[in-house]
């Protein structure tokens, strides 16, 4: 379940954007994100704004590893896994919840498909990939020699076993989505009225799988579950040979997993530690490093261990990046993550008899230059610099630098700018009638915001006051509902099911590997906390899903027009983007945090 | 002696039972369920199918149909499936148990040993250098909170000695079973259970001083002495056998600490064990999980006040109940 990741993610602050790594085929290093500070495509998102500059400039990081030197034959890593809770170890890509199983994961499993730095599919992968004509079937070939740990090869029947699985009516995870339920025969297998997927044909030999969706969406080119589920090895659900409670609790998930990767799984010590050992039977070929032991790290512990050549490699939390800094041993490597945090404004009401996002006209916020003015008004480049180190710079529209291709680097988003908000809120109307400092609105009423916002971290707090101290220097009138932070579990209780107490809120997304924003923003999506719908959004989204798109060019134009459009409308304003930190000792070489990177995980190596 | 026991293993149902409803009560009053929030790592995932699984986890019902089904299936041994571990919730505990029980046993073991010694030298040598030594470490234990002095063992140990390991419970290339193994299960163990007792001996350390200076005073102390009983003798015989009659007594509440381990120490040495879970069950909002552990120690609690009460009447001959 999501959750529990993102309360991790809250509470470290760092860990990220590992979401999808199960799912990722192109498991040499950190998932993550591509684009970063020192930009390898064009380079061109480090010019968001000016305020940042310099904020950026001090981050100047790399994304590979320096040490050039030919791997050691036979040479031993020790990976730590910095969270400050014992992983789950559930390691199976359609049961998994937390991130740190994930992180455990990509070094045993991966998915057959492998991704570009686009996240976008590449035939590079244990599988072909072949798309039909009218982009509505997409057909994968597995290679000749991928081999599960115990020797059976990957069938393509075990593919369709993961779909099997999830789409099953006792499925109790959270990955059945769109792009599953998209499947054609999957609602109807879902629902159990039928036993078989209609969509899913596989051939004869068993090693090519075809996928029929109901529609056409480039979506698919991201979205498509491509991590196969070993059928012979974990057993059969739906011959009955297991009950889908003892299959997500079964020990071939916990003690002893297989996967198809570069490392096997020798030994796992509950919630601690993983050892893994060569695959020699790996199909890329022969993994440089003879083990690895992965073990859970806690956060305070981590530079010391890094120091001490303990842990070779690590995810750095923000508030210990100063000191990571100073470590002669270890080189950082950053990148930006699959993420944004936001302010989101309530707008209108999920009506859960129609199913869809329905605006209030007479919301407190109705008026998009109260909106626009609010984001003015908020300096996030000093948080940024500030609360984060650096780590955290202005964000300016809701399709995020890493997605380089449909991220608008030139689009004229709002940066701090207090006169330019004060100015929008006189023309509004909205002006102190009675003298109190604070802003009315055009009535002459008082006009006074209630902002919902997590707790969880240590800059919780100061960020809350600092944009409430914001808003207040615009004469905006803003207090925390309740008059306090809120705990993840009652944040989202309240901002999911638009209590009226919440006027606007602080959120964040992960916004895994798709640039297709209708999971968030569409006028159908739960997720679309704001409840903002326009007629422009829908056709937008649509457009941007449609046959059409999956010409590159076209689905550019599209989103460029969505960007804009959402930087007008403001029905959330986006407030930082994020880095993440990895530092790596100097012996470790063939590592890139780079999506786009040539390497693989199997070459990854230490010199000494 | 066997009724009173009897009566009160029979009271301990009714209690258990009270408790049980009281903890489900208040765990479906919190804001959320297992559920809330699933969309934050997953913005495709389908509303409907995670309304799906509320409606068929139950966790849509009255807390009271779900609390009749829990303890059905509870009486049974069966504690339900964790949503968030995909598990059983016995077999969770299960494997996180024997973690927390090793710590605390150790813990326990270790602070009687440097609490009972300490109190008595300090009871007896009143006022002198030693007494004063070992007073003024009990402020600063009293004073220290347990993270920040977790911390500071870690870093000493660890990263300037680099004597003992600083996380985890067994290095993991150590073939299980082995005499290695053991030892270095142990190394692990030593510096959270060090951690652990230093800090947790005050009490023990200042009931035992406090009570023997008491008892120093008292007339039958006074008769001893008076009568020519050797001086080692009237502390053997007549006031230390006293003096630990409230440390006695104390020793079934501490069993009860024995499952809740410590969430600090295990959280600081990433020490795998009940601890933390029930921390993370709670903020994760797994129902099955945090009502099995809260019905786990407060049977241990109760078992606790009961073993307290015999053991006082075992070392206490006045108080004994008929």
């Amino acid at each position: 379940m999501a959750k529990k990741q993102f309360l991790l993610l809250a509470s470290l602050l760092l860990v990220l954007s590992v979401f999808l790594a199960a799912c990722t085929g192109k498991d040499d290093k950190k998932t993550g994100d591509k684009e970063p500070a020192k930009g390898k495509d064009e380079g061109t998102e480090q010019t968001e704004g000016d305020e940042e500059a310099d904020a950026s400039d001090e981050l100047d990081f790399p994304l590979d590893v320096s040490n050039k030197a030919e791997p050691m034959e036979d040479g031993e890593l020790t990976v730590g896994l910095v969270s400050d809770t014992p992983f789950e170890g559930t390691l199976s890509s359609v049961f998994y919840n937390g991130a740190p199983d994930a992180e455990i994961m990509k070094y045993f499993n991966e998915s057959l498909l492998a991704y570009d730095g686009d996240f976008l599919i590449t035939s590079e992968g244990a599988a072909e990939y072949i798309l039909s004509d009218d982009k509505k079937t997409i057909t994968l070939k597995i290679r000749d020699g991928v081999n599960w740990h115990d020797g059976e090869p990957v069938k393509a029947s075990d593919l369709l076993y993961s779909y099997e699985i999830i789409g099953h009516p006792d499925y109790k995870g959270s990955r059945y989505t769109f792009m599953l339920e998209n499947v054609e025969g999957m609602a109807e297998y879902h629902a159990g009225t039928t036993k078989e997927i209609s969509g899913i044909k596989v051939s004869e030999d068993d090693k090519e799988i075809s996928i029929t969706y109901k529609t056409a969406s480039p979506s698919v080119m991201s979205g498509i579950w491509a991590a196969p589920t070993p059928r012979h090895y974990v057993g059969d659900i739906t011959k009955g040979d297991v009950t889908m409670e003892e299959l997500e609790s079964s020990d071939k998930f916990r003690v002893n997993p297989i996967g198809f990767g570069p490392y096997k799984v020798a030994k796992i010590v509950p919630g601690e530690s993983v050892l893994y050992e060569r695959n020699d039977d790996y199909w890329r070929g022969k993994p440089a490093l003879k083990s690895i032991v992965q073990k859970v790290v806690n956060p305070i512990a981590v530079i010391e261990a890094l120091k001490k050549g303990d842990i070779d490699m690590a995810s750095i939390p923000v508030d210990q990046y100063d000191k990571a800094k100073e470590l002669d041993n270890v080189e950082l490597l950053a990148d930006i993550e699959n993420s944004y945090t936001y302010i989101g404004f309530k707008l209108g009401k999920w009506d859960e008899e129609k199913k869809e996002n329905v605006m209030d006209p007479n919301a407190k916020l109705a008026d998009k230059r109260v909106r626009q003015a609010m984001w003015y008004a908020m300096d996030n480049a000093t948080i940024g610099k500030e609360l984060y180190h650096g780590l955290r710079y202005p964000a300016t529209t809701l399709i995020i630098p890493t997605f380089a291709s449909f991220h608008n680097a030139s689009i004229a988003a709002p940066s701090y700018d207090p006169e330019k908000a004060k100015a929008l809120l006189d023309e509004a109307g909205y002006k102190d009638v009675d003298g109190d400092g604070f802003r009315e609105d055009p009535e002459g009423n008082k006009f006074e915001l209630s902002f919902a916002s997590m707790s969880g971290s240590e800059t919780s707090e100061p960020i809350a006051k600092f944009y409430i101290q914001n808003w207040e220097d615009v004469g905006i009138k803003v207090q925390l509902t309740d008059g306090r932070l809120h705990e993840f579990n009652s944040f989202y209780d309240m901002v999911e099911n638009d209590d009226p107490k919440v006027d606007i809120y602080q959120g964040a997304w992960r916004t895994g590997v798709d640039p297709d924003p209708a999971g968030l923003y569409g006028r159908t999506s739960f997720n679309n906390f704001s409840r903002f719908t326009s007629e422009k959004n829908d056709e937008l989204l649509e457009k941007g899903t449609s046959e059409d798109a999956f010409d590159a060019e076209y689905r550019k134009d599209i989103y460029n027009q969505w960007q804009e459009m959402m930087v007008d409308e403001v029905p959330v304003a986006p407030t930082v983007y994020r880095y993440y930190i990895m530092a790596v000792n100097k012996r470790v070489v063939n590592y890139s945090i780079d999506n786009s990177s040539d390497l693989w995980m199997y070459q990854m190596g230490v010199s000494e | 002696m066997l009724k009173f026991i009897l009566r009160r293993t029979l009271l301990m149902i009714p209690q258990i039972i009270l408790v049980s409803i009281l903890v489900f009560m208040l765990a479906k009053a919190m804001p959320g369920d297992a559920l809330t929030g699933a969309f934050q790592g997953n913005p495709d995932a389908n509303p409907e199918q995670i309304e799906k699984i509320r409606e068929k986890m139950g966790l849509n019902d009255p807390w009271y149909q779900q609390y009749g089904r829990w303890l059905g299936n509870a009486v049974q041994g069966d504690f339900g499936q964790s949503y968030v571990h995909k598990q059983p919730v016995t077999h969770l505990l299960a494997g996180k148990i024997e973690n927390t029980l090793l710590l605390s046993f150790f813990t326990l073991i270790i602070t009687y040993l440097i609490a009972i010694p300490l109190g008595i030298i300090a009871g007896r040598w009143t006022d002198t250098w030693a007494d004063k030594i070992i007073v003024t470490y009990t402020y600063f234990a009293f004073a220290t909170p347990i993270f920040v002095f977790a911390l500071l063992m870690m870093f000493f140990f660890s990263f300037i000695l680099d004597w003992l390991p600083y996380s985890g419970s067994v290095d993991i290339k150590i073939e299980t079973g082995t005499w290695d193994y053991f030892v270095s299960r142990a190394r692990h163990l030593a510096l959270p259970v060090l951690s652990g007792a230093l800090i947790s001996t005050v009490t023990t350390i200042q009931y035992l001083r406090n009570d023997m200076i008491d008892q120093k005073l008292k007339d039958f102390v006074k008769t001893a002495r008076a009568k020519g009983v050797p001086e080692r003798k009237v502390y053997t015989r007549h006031i230390l056998r006293n003096s630990l009659l409230p440390i006695a007594a104390f020793l079934g509440y501490e069993i009860t600490g024995l499952i809740g381990g410590s969430v600090f120490i295990e959280t600081i040495y990433s020490y795998p064990g009940l601890g933390y879970l029930f921390i993370q069950s709670i903020q994760t909002r797994d129902f099955t999980v945090v009502t099995s552990l809260v019905l786990i120690s407060a049977t241990a609690t109760i078992v606790g006040t009961m073993l307290s009460d015999i053991i006082l009447s075992i070392v206490d001959p006045r108080i004994r109940i008929e």
